[in-house]
């Protein structure tokens, strides 16, 4: 390497305005959350110290924290069926259009730079009841019972349609990422197995699939991760309601904190979240080493 | 891989019939793929038409109807009576500010990464892809308290410098494996003529990168525009707010929303990115799937 690349003043030039702007915003409030997590405090008065109270209270006392916790994963785990499951159903879909498959690529696409806002707003008339929404009476022409189906104030089915909303608003992410991993399997494979008399089904399950198994892994554990986050759409189009049957911990976090002015307790339960992300991608990393 | 001996699997003799059977699995297979477009786009096309109703005819008829007469009356408000010019004026200045400091640190920082030499390399890229995983609402008490005292919590810098900050891991990630199959003899022949650490940096490497460049634009642009949270909670007066903030407007504090002027403005929110993405998005698209497959 020559003497320029090797002149370690200027590599640590180039790497300092992006190391400091990460630490500064990223990893110090990290640290700064840890620290709050163990005082109590509304943001206004003093701060008291109340040592591992907070999470304490956290674990035994608080009845909500639980459930919470629960439809989180639940709703992860909907995620994953609806992200990866979807996005690679429509990639497949893809790879069988062949004509104008750059027209429905684009338009499968687009709910990507739709903001989630918009999409909350426009979810939320669709599934409207009173007024009948579009869903419910598309649904009336089977049974009139169908057509009055309470989507977002029913608790329990509320989860479920953030959950497609979230999906369906970024199933196009992986839909490209699993479409170019499909077309990157070598065509002798493909062929061999046609040779071999095995259909388009099953060329998918035995040989597509496995050969893609990385980028399958790879995204399921990145929509792992930004499902355990996710804030957004359970805070716009639900609320979290009815109840708290739709909360997510990110959302509970951020109400706890600058709802109701817990600043302490809300630290608490961020701490919470990252520990549980943290250990949930030392996990993947470790089937990843494998 | 063993071949079997038999070249006509048994049933598939009738070549009349294997040709009208993949016409109608081909039929098939391009109705479904409307459908599905359909979904995808119709909600835009909700969206727009809504937008057309007039108040009565917004409040009275069904969601899902065509407006009975097209009325511009709530597009027209969002233009010209409306904060929606302000708030358009402020995302592109926020989004404008963020893409540009992402592009400038991550393509410096992995550049550093890839090509130069530093010791704890590993350990680096390690800290910044922790990144990637760590829920934004952690950030976001003590960054309040902090941008509360430094008078930051009303300003373009407390929304800008949160999403820059959030966005340099995944640029980082995607300059750094893009770097690495830079070819290295180019550096060299540069160096040997001559050049300096920024001028082979910016007169070599950034040129050659455009792609990759326009990509990660593309999706910092998208995601700084369409973001929720950081303006949300750092930004307090009105002309200051987000486009995606203002989306919110109409919505009534007593269960009265002003569903004609939110879906007007939501159109009005969706076309841009709309347009950028038709002209641009192969771009957005190939660079992420080359970046994920390659990675």
């Amino acid at each position: 390497m020559s003497s320029v690349l090797k002149n370690r003043k200027a590599a640590i030039l180039f790497l300092m305005p992006a190391l400091a702007l990460y630490t500064a915003i990223v990893f110090v409030p990290i640290l700064c959350s840890v620290y709050y997590s163990f005082f109590q405090w509304n943001g206004l008065s003093g701060m008291t110290f109340i040592g591992m109270d907070n999470y304490v209270e956290l674990f035994t006392r608080d009845k909500v924290v639980w459930p919470v916790l629960l439809q989180t994963i639940v709703y992860t785990i909907l995620q994953i069926l609806f992200q990866v499951g979807g996005g690679l159903l429509l990639a497949l879909l893809l790879t069988l259009l062949v004509k104008k498959r750059a027209v429905f690529q684009t338009i499968y696409y687009i709910p990507v730079v739709i903001s989630s806002v918009a999409v909350c707003q426009i979810f939320d008339k669709l599934f409207s009841v009173t007024p009948t929404g579009l869903i419910n009476h598309l649904l009336s022409f089977f049974s009139e019972g169908l057509g009055m189906t309470e989507w977002l104030t029913t608790p329990g089915l509320s989860l479920v349609v953030t959950a497609f909303a979230e999906g369906y608003k970024t199933m196009g992410v992986y839909m490209v990422t699993f479409f170019a991993a499909l077309l990157s399997v070598p065509y002798d494979l493909s062929e061999a197995a046609k040779m071999d008399g095995a259909g388009w089904l099953k060329t998918v399950f035995h040989v597509k699939l496995p050969y893609i198994r990385p980028i399958l892994v790879a995204n399921m554990v990145l929509v792992l991760n930004n499902a355990l986050r996710s804030f957004d759409f359970s805070f716009m189009l639900t609320a979290g309601g009815p109840g708290t049957s739709s909360e997510l911990l990110a959302s509970y976090m951020y109400k706890k904190a600058f709802g109701s002015m817990q600043y302490g307790y809300g630290s608490a339960v961020a701490v919470l979240i990252v520990g549980i992300c943290l250990i949930l991608a030392s996990f993947c990393m470790r089937q990843f080493d494998k | 891989m063993e071949k079997r001996g038999n070249m006509h699997p048994p049933g598939k003799q009738n070549n009349g019939g294997k040709r009208s059977r993949r016409h109608l699995g081909t039929v098939l297979i391009y109705l479904s793929g409307c459908c599905i477009a359909l979904v995808t786009a119709y909600p835009v096309f909700y969206a727009a038409a809504f937008g057309l109703k007039g108040m009565e005819e917004a409040r009275t008829s069904p969601s899902y109807a065509l407006p009975r007469e097209i009325d511009w009356g709530n597009y027209l408000y969002i233009i010209k009576e409306s904060s929606f010019p302000r708030y358009f004026v402020n995302s592109m200045i926020i989004t404008g500010t963020v893409v540009i400091l992402v592009l400038i640190l991550a393509s410096m920082a992995a550049f550093a990464l890839a090509k130069m030499q530093l010791r704890g390399k590993h350990r680096i890229q390690m800290y910044f892809l922790m990144g990637l995983m760590i829920p934004i609402q952690v950030c976001l008490l003590p960054l309040y308290q902090a941008f509360a005292g430094l008078h930051l919590t009303n300003s373009y810098f407390g929304v800008i410098l949160p999403q820059a900050a959030f966005g340099i891991p995944l640029s980082m990630y995607l300059f750094l494996n893009f770097f690495r199959f830079f070819p290295d003899d180019i550096l060299e022949a540069c160096v040997i003529d001559g050049a300096g650490i920024c001028r082979l940096f910016v007169g070599i490497v950034l040129p050659m990168s455009r792609n990759i460049i326009l990509t990660l634009a593309m999706m910092r642009a998208v995601y700084s525009w369409n973001d929720f949270l950081f303006p949300y909670t750092f930004t307090r007066s009105r002309d200051l707010q987000t486009i995606t903030l203002g989306l919110r407007d109409f919505v009534g504090a007593y269960g009265y929303t002003d569903w004609g002027r939110t879906f007007a403005a939501v159109t009005i929110t969706i076309v841009p990115m709309i347009a950028v993405y038709f002209f641009l998005g192969k771009y957005m698209v190939s660079g992420m799937a080359d970046g994920s497959v390659k990675g």
